[in-house]
């Protein structure tokens, strides 16, 4: 990618307690020249201070409030710094930054505003056939619930123009984001594509991932939500 | 009469917590609403509600009284729960804006 457009994009990462490993993932997305703010999630682990000298811009919350939460910190932290593109990426080693240039190359193509990383599009190293079973029911039911046609979801690899990343406003502090994200992607009217992405599972990523127990909890969060203003 | 007149007085007091709620969570001041203005009626007409247990197959009227009742009790809860998130997202901005300031803070004197 030409070094004067990765100046234009800012990766959000958000991370709790990813103090081993989140130097390393750090470099591996300044190495392609994109800006960098890791949104340190309240750890108790030094992972702010980990990522302190890395290159990334380090925003550190001072309790613990959630991925959803972090990545709105970030998201907003990049906008407030002329961010032309906001990409979403995890802490944990299980995304690749080659992938980045991907997105933003969907987004420029197709004219969109949001470009949605699909694991199942592009490869799921790793990923057990149980894991495989609940995401193929949550892309369902989120088709079901947004009308989006979209092939996978809960996959936090994703990419936004500017006037995309000003449309989300996360207020699922929790796992629920990700569905609340497609659902303000809907709302927004904005065009979305999906991209392939690879994602890498690992015992550190699966062990620090969402576990299945989790499902039921994001689904009375998108209702509770749903029943105040 | 005085059991009626004190139900009377407290399910009074839910419709205006209904009514007050109905803004800020619709689904609940709704649910509410129904549940008091049926607690209502069946205390000023036992008979009906004894009707209308025996036909839901619950028994007795006071039974229905005390299942409405529950169902009050249950609706205020998930408020509460409601009430807790929404204080979550209060403490959600006031944390962010902590947070970008002091990034700010370190970025400039630097």
């Amino acid at each position: 990618m030409d070094p004067e457009k990765a100046k234009r994009i800012w990766v959000v990462v958000a991370a709790y307690n990813e103090a081993a490993v989140i130097a390393g993932v750090v470099a591996g997305l300044t190495r392609f020249g994109y800006h960098v703010v890791v949104v340190d999630d309240g750890s108790a682990d030094g992972t702010a201070d980990a990522a302190t000298g890395t290159g990334a811009a380090v925003v550190k919350h001072p309790i613990n409030l959630g991925q959803g939460a972090a990545l709105q910190t970030g998201i907003e932290f990049a906008l407030a710094d002329c961010a032309e593109f906001v990409v979403t990426f995890d802490a944990d080693g299980q995304h690749r930054a080659a992938d980045i240039a991907n997105l933003i190359d969907a987004l420029t193509e197709h004219g969109a505003d949001f470009a949605l990383g699909s694991r199942f599009r592009g490869q799921a190293l790793d990923l057990p056939p149980v894991r495989r079973l609940v995401l193929k029911a949550a892309t369902w039911f989120t088709r079901l619930t947004t009308g989006l046609a979209v092939t996978d979801t809960h996959n936090g690899f994703r990419a936004m123009t500017r006037r995309g990343a000003s449309r989300i406003k996360l207020r699922q502090n929790r796992m629920a984001h990700a569905s609340e994200v497609l659902h303000q992607i809907a709302r927004s009217g904005l065009k979305f594509v999906e991209a392939p992405v690879t994602i890498e599972y690992s015992a550190y990523s699966l062990a620090k991932g969402q576990k299945l127990t989790d499902s039921l909890m994001i689904l009375v969060d998108l209702l509770a939500r749903r029943l105040h203003r | 009469m005085i059991a009626q007149l004190i139900l009377t007085a407290l399910l009074i007091i839910i419709l205006l917590y209904a009514w007050n709620e109905s803004k800020r969570a619709p689904a609940i001041g709704i649910l509410s609403l129904l549940a008091a203005l049926a607690g209502l009626y069946f205390v000023w007409f036992p008979s009906h509600a004894t009707r209308l247990a025996e036909l839901v197959g619950i028994g007795r009227g006071v039974d229905l009284i005390l299942y409405v009742w529950v169902a009050i009790s249950l609706i205020v809860l998930l408020n509460l729960h409601l009430k807790l998130r929404m204080q979550m997202e209060l403490i959600t901005a006031l944390a962010r804006e902590l947070a970008m300031a002091n990034a700010r803070a370190k970025s400039t004197s630097k």
